[in-house]
Formats: C-alpha cells, structure tokens, sequence
C-alpha cells in the first residue's frame, strides 16, 4: 500500500516507462518466434462424404456435383451448403441423360435444360430455384398494376403438402383464397390455357395427319424437353409442335383478350404463373416470348412487353403464402374460384400421358366431329409412372394412330433415337421431362428426397379421380369472359369460355392471330455443345 | 534446404475437362474446414465464378474465363491453388523454416512457427500464398495439398472429387507421362505441360487447348528454380553482414576510443587551469 502511494505520487519515470514497454515487446516477440500461439493443423482434418475417403486407386462412382451457370435463370446453388453427396449429377445423367452427353471441352454454355431434378434430388437444399418473390411482392403492392396470376394444373395437388398435407392432397379452393390473400388481383387456371392448346396443338396434329406433314408431331409444352431437343435433337425441331406451353399461350391472351374484356391498359398488367416447375423461369425469359418477338409485343407493337412477366414455383408461393399469413391451417381456409375455368382435360396436362390423353380426346371429336367413345375417358395404357408408354386409337376415317408418352429425358432420349433412325411408327410423342410428370416437376415441395414413386402415385391418383369426377372449379367471370354453368367439363373442346375466344377474337384454331398469340418457333443450340454419339 | 520427397505426388489437370462446377473447390472448404466468408468484405462468396480470388479462407478457386479461341468465345474454367513447386521460393526465403516438403512432395506450412513476415508472399511466383490480414496474428495461408491424405495414399479432397477426370492424381513421372501421351494423341492441345520445367518443376501440372497466358498463367517464368536463380548472390548475404557487422564494431571501437583519450585530455588541462 505504501508502496503503491510511493508510485502514485511520485509517478513512473520516462526511463522506467520505456523499459518495461521494450521488456513486454521483447518477450512477445520470443513467445510469437517460440511458437506459443494457436497451433493449427496444417492438414485438413474436415469432413468429406464417405465415398471419397479411399486409396487414389479406389475412385469414387458418385462423384462431384452438376455444372451451373451462375446466371442460371431457373437454378442457384449455395455452395455453403453443398456436401458433394453427388446425387444431383446422378439425376442429371442417369434420370435426364443431360450431363455426360456432350464432348468436353465445353464451347460457350453450362449445359442445363432447367429440369430442375437436381433441386429435388438436393438433401441439403444447396440447389434452389432463382427466387422471383420479391418481385412479385413488388408488383403486388403498386397500386397501379393489375396482378394476374395463373396456377399450373399440378400445382393444386402439390402445394398443401408444404402445409402439412398429404402427399397429393387436392387443394386447389385454399391455393385460389391464399392467392387472393396475398393480393393478386385475378387468379386464372392453367387448365384454361391447356384446353386452348389442345385446339391448337390438336388442330395442328390433325392437319399434319391428314395433310401429310412431319410426323411424329411431339409436343412442345415442357420447356426442359424443348430445350433438350434444341440442344441434342436440331433435326427433330420441325417435329416439335409450333404451339406455345399453355402457360405462355395464358400470357400472351391475358395481356390482349383479356385485358381488352377487363378494360385494363396492358402496360398495367403484370402476368404471375405459379409452376410446379422450374424451367418455366427460363421459357419466360425466351426471346420469343418478348418484345416484337413475343406476342402481346407484336400485337401491340411495343417491344417492352413480356408475354409472361414472373414464374414462381410452387415452393415459392408457399414461402409467400407463409410470409404473409404466418403460421395457418392450409387446410382449413375457405375453397376460393377461379376467375376462369378449364376442363379437367387440361387439369390431366400434369401427369405424364395427360397431354396426350386430353389431345386424343378433342382430336377424336376435331377429326370425326363426334364425341368421343367411353374409352378415350380413361386412356390407360398412357397412365402411369412407366417410362416409355405406347397406345394405338382407332379413329375411324383416319384408322389407328400411335401414341408414345414418355416422362424423363432419359427415355426420351431412346425415342429421338428411334424416330432420327426412322424406325417411328408413332404419329404422336407426349414428353415431359420430370419423370412422371409436372406433378413431380423440379419446382414442386420436397416432400421425399430423392423423389419417390409413392409421392408421384399420390399426385397423380389425386389428378385423375379429379378427372373422373370431372367437376370444375367455379362459374368464373373474373377475367372478363361470360359465367359459365358449374358442372362437369372433361373435354377441352367444350370449355364455353374456349368457344368464347375463338369466336370473340382468335377466330379459329391456327388463324393468323393464334398464330401470333399461341404458337412460337425455336432455336437450334446444337452449337452449344458437341453431342456425344450414344 | 534438405529435400525429404522419396514418392513425388502430382496432379494432372486437364483444362480442357474441366466444366466448372467447382466441386473441388468445395471439397476444399469442407476438408480444410473453412469459411465461404472473404475474410475482408464477411460478405459469402462462392469460390468458383468469374473473377474469384484465393484468400486466406480460400486455398483453391475455378475462374470462369472467356476467351478466343479460333475466332469463337468459349468458357474455361481454370482450377488456381498452390503449384506445390519442387524446390519451393517460399520455403527458400522463410527464415523461420514454417515450409517444409512432405514425402509425397507437399509444400507444407505450419502455421504455428510463421512469425508474419511476409517474405513468401513476394518469393512466391505464382502469387499463391494469403495473409490473414483480419487477424491480431496473423499467419500467411495456402493449399497444403491435403499432406495428410497423401500420406495415407488418398488423392487430396480437390482431385478426389472431380466429375470429369479433369484432375487426375498419381505419381508425378506417370502424370508428366500422361500428359505427354494426351498431347501426342490429341491434336487439339498445345505442346505444353505447364509445371513440367516452370521454375525448376511443380507438382501440379497443366495441359490446355487454349494458351497458358489467355487463361491468367504467368508464362514469363525461368526454367530454374528461384532458389537456384538468386542462390548466385544471396549465398554472400552471411558474408556481407559478417563482414559489415565487423567494419561497424571495429569502427565503434575506434570511435569510442577516440572518445576516451579526447576526455582524458580535456581533463587533464582543466586540472591544469584549476592549478
């Protein structure tokens, strides 16, 4: 104590000051040299999956992780969370046969149809879709804008599993009031624009039958087989149907028909799709669907026009869903309308075979004018979760025409080889990319991971009673067209508010303006890559 | 410096393979255990991408480049990590001896004895090794060429998990030995194995179909090693400082001697005046 007074009032002198300083640098300098600082191990001692910890001379099967562009528009990953697992270059080449059929080196492009399989196949959720929600919510909250959504046929049998349903769960009432909810001004069904593309892809199969064109026709509404074929089939592009995807048919018509109906200037409409589907993001994005090239653009003239402004998966209406109205029973919420109807024809496009099921159905009656037979109701050698499917329909004044269905590009790809080597038989080729159909589509809830048949079964079983049933949803005048009678509509055909809009404006299947509203044109991106010969 | 590799290890990096899915560069992270943040911005950053950088959290990158090749724009991925030379500059210039070479030839640092200065960083002739500049001691940080899986014959994280065979490991004469034979047999790569003869040999080595320089190689590079390249005069730095050490002493002796007997004869006449 004394002691301390001492220094207190005496004060530490300049000279004793600077030589404790250089003693206390001194001595830190030989601790740091000595090495007492954290010792760290200079070799990795981390984590890497099982498969790679073996001798150099035992390599890996499953190895690495897909190729994305990081300006994928339908796909990003977060590396943070990528374990190397492996499972999404499995389904890239063993389910998609994408990654590994073309030559490296690699020319200007990552390869990718947007499938988004890997995003489901994902454990960890490292692969997601591009999130497009806060636009949305942008567009939703301008006063000036009139937000027109529409919900893809398989999206009713997806999204109350992100609440807490089972798999496969019909909830297509609860998605309409969520929708509604969230502010979205008119919610339009897909399945409307899916009975519009069978009168015009049916109309198109037809004359091409009967008329002698390139046959198979194959259809054109799935953007991951699209591109697949623009990538690795240019020669089979003339096979493609020229009619648009129902839902970028939807776009161009709401922002012309529709918005003439509604009395809204088109500049003020913003256009949502909600997709169980991730490509549908980079078919948006498609030169051909904006500008002068697209079809609000050139009927307008106005090259700032997109056809479809904003695509959200299912996973991501729900997060908005959730964003919003927190914490709530799904299940519970009242069984909303549609401001339009479709048939159940259109509601089949999710499930694989259901295109071509719900085309047989109104070519039967565009060819023979009649209705169909019974059969054609429950086409079931098309059903299923099987690869390929093949089925012959005896159409009298035409005879029988070959019908193959195929989900998963994999056994797509078998189909290209057959119809390049000119052993076809078929007339018409059904083909969406996820296996099983949209219901299984890259952009619906994670419900098992890796994707599994029983979900797949769920969905589609839950599509297909629906048919059955044949019940629409509503009397649905909200965009602008007649009230129609509740009842049953299983036929594409006879959607009164398909009449309506030949009669009021596209005049007839293929007329010039369908032309420019309905159908689109494609790019050979053969340049891209160089294909593998398999 | 004594050199410890009896089985020289490499990896063979076909640039031409590569698809850019930066797997490696993950595998890295998870292996070393290290962070997406860059270290400076704690912003998350991929380690694969256009323009990406190594730093301290980031032993290994994949740059995604654009170039010209025959008159068209292509993609190359171009895998960066530390060349793990035969005779390292940095180990050469370390003072503290924090770099050694392991058995399978990993250019191996130890943290725990840098002292910080630096002087790797400048030796180094491929701007490899980062200084963990966010830290109150901070250590100099590069690819260790996971020593520790090659010791147990296990390819480092990076190579293990390639999906295209672009990085091939083995011994370093079977890899020059492929390289040479991939090149023999393909018309489309250049006659080149970069790492074969750059400053004295590394361990990773290079084939491409596009120039070494397009893809952000130095290409400037001698054939000796840089410790052979300046061994010509920095052998006279201890002779140069014994010998300056000794002007400096003895001209301090003098002066300090000189000192002494101008005192003694200033005392000597103050006595004198006092008297």
């Amino acid at each position: 104590m004394e002691k301390h007074k001492n220094l207190e009032n005496k004060g530490m002198s300049r000279r004793r000051f600077l030589s404790v300083m250089a003693g206390a640098g001194v001595v830190g300098a030989a601790a740091t040299m000595t090495g007492c600082r954290p010792v760290s191990d200079p070799s990795g001692t981390g984590w890497l999956p099982n498969q790679y910890q073996n001798a150099s001379a035992i390599p890996a099967q499953v190895k690495g992780r897909v190729p994305l562009d990081p300006s994928n528009v339908s796909l990003v990953r977060n590396d943070e969370k990528c374990i190397l697992c492996g499972q999404c270059i499995e389904a890239c080449e063993k389910v998609q046969s994408v990654f590994g059929y073309y030559e490296l080196p690699v020319h200007d492009d990552f390869i990718c149809v947007h499938c988004g399989q890997c995003s489901l196949w994902c454990p960890t959720g490292a692969i997601s879709e591009r999130s497009d929600v806060e636009n949305v919510w942008k567009a939703i909250q301008d006063p000036q804008t009139t937000v027109i959504v529409q919900t893809a046929p398989a999206t009713r049998v997806g999204i109350g599993e992100e609440f807490g349903m089972g798999a496969g769960a019909w909830a297509e009432g609860q998605m309409v009031t969520a929708l509604r909810e969230l502010g979205f001004d008119v919610v339009v069904d897909t399945n409307f624009s899916a009975d519009l593309t069978i009168m015009e892809e049916g109309s198109e199969l037809v004359e091409r039958v009967t008329a002698g064109g390139v046959l198979p026709q194959m259809t054109s509404c799935c953007p991951g087989w699209v591109k697949f074929v623009e990538y690795y089939y240019p020669e089979l592009i003339p096979n493609l149907s020229s009619a648009r995807s129902p839902m970028m048919m939807h776009g161009s018509t709401l922002k012309t028909y529709n918005a003439e109906k509604l009395g809204i200037d088109y500049k003020n409409i913003v256009t949502v799709a909600i997709m169980p589907c991730v490509a549908k993001k980079f078919e948006a994005s498609r030169s051909q669907f904006a500008g002068l090239e697209g079809g609000a653009g050139k009927y307008y003239n106005d090259d700032t026009v997109k056809d479809m402004d904003y695509v959200l998966s299912v996973r991501e209406l729900a997060d908005m869903i959730r964003g919003k109205l927190g914490d709530i029973d799904f299940a519970a919420l009242p069984e909303g309308q549609y401001d339009q109807i479709g048939s159940t024809a259109g509601l089949i496009f999710g499930n694989t075979g259901g295109v071509m099921e719900a085309a047989v159905r109104s070519a039967y009656y565009l060819i023979t004018k009649n209705a169909p037979p019974t059969s054609l109701y429950n086409l079931e050698p098309v059903r299923g979760l099987e690869g390929i499917k093949r089925a012959s329909v005896n159409v009298p004044g035409v005879g029988d025409v070959k019908v193959v269905v195929a989900s998963g590009l994999a056994n797509a790809r078998q189909l290209c080889e057959e119809i390049k080597a000119g052993k076809a038989d078929f007339h018409f080729l059904e083909v969406m990319a996820c296996p099983g159909g949209c219901i299984s589509g890259g952009g619906q809830p994670k419900t098992a991971v890796p994707p599994q048949d029983w979900v797949r079964e769920a969905r589609t079983a839950s599509m297909y009673s629906h048919d059955t049933a044949g019940v629409i949803n509503g009397s649905a005048a909200g965009a602008g067209q007649k009230e129609t009678a509740k009842g049953s509509l299983r036929l594409s055909h006879e959607n009164p508010q398909i009449a309506e809009i030949y009669a009021d404006f596209l005049e007839k299947p293929l007329s010039h303006l369908a032309h420019d509203l309905c159908h689109t044109h494609y790019e050979d991106r053969s340049g891209s890559l160089t294909r593998k010969e398999v | 410096m004594a050199n410890a590799v009896v089985n020289q290890k490499s990896v063979l990096v076909d640039l031409t393979k590569c698809v850019g899915c930066g797997s490696c560069t993950v595998a890295c992270k998870l292996w070393n255990n290290q962070s997406f943040q860059n270290p400076q911005t704690n912003e998350f950053e991929n380690a694969h991408g256009v323009g990406v950088q190594l730093d301290s959290n980031t032993w290994t990158t994949v740059e995604h480049k654009q170039v010209n090749k025959d008159g068209q724009e292509v993609w190359r991925f171009v895998k960066r990590q530390c060349m793990h030379c035969l005779e390292p500059a940095c180990s050469s210039v370390c003072f503290a001896h924090a770099f050694h070479q392991t058995e399978q030839g990993a250019v191996q640092y130890d943290p725990s004895v840098c002292v910080g200065c630096r002087y790797c960083m400048i030796a180094c002739p491929f701007d490899i090794p980062k200084y963990e500049w966010e830290k109150v001691l901070p250590s100099v940080m590069k690819c260790q060429f996971c020593s520790s899986k090659l010791a147990e014959g296990e390819a480092p994280a990076c190579a293990s998990v390639c999906p295209t065979d672009a990085l091939m490991f083995g011994n370093r004469d079977e890899m020059l030995a492929k390289a040479h034979e991939i090149i023999a047999n393909d018309s489309r790569y250049l006659n080149h194995v970069y790492g074969e003869k750059e400053v004295g040999g590394t361990s990773w080595l290079y084939i491409s179909d596009v120039d070494f320089g397009e893809l952000g190689f130095p290409t400037n590079l001698p054939e000796k090693s840089i410790p052979d390249n300046v061994h010509g005069f920095t052998r006279f730095t201890i002779p140069i400082f014994a010998v300056g050490a000794a002007a400096w002493t003895g001209v301090s002796l003098y002066a300090k001697r000189r000192h002494a007997v101008a005192h003694e004869g200033h005392h000597a006449e103050d006595h004198k005046s006092e008297e």
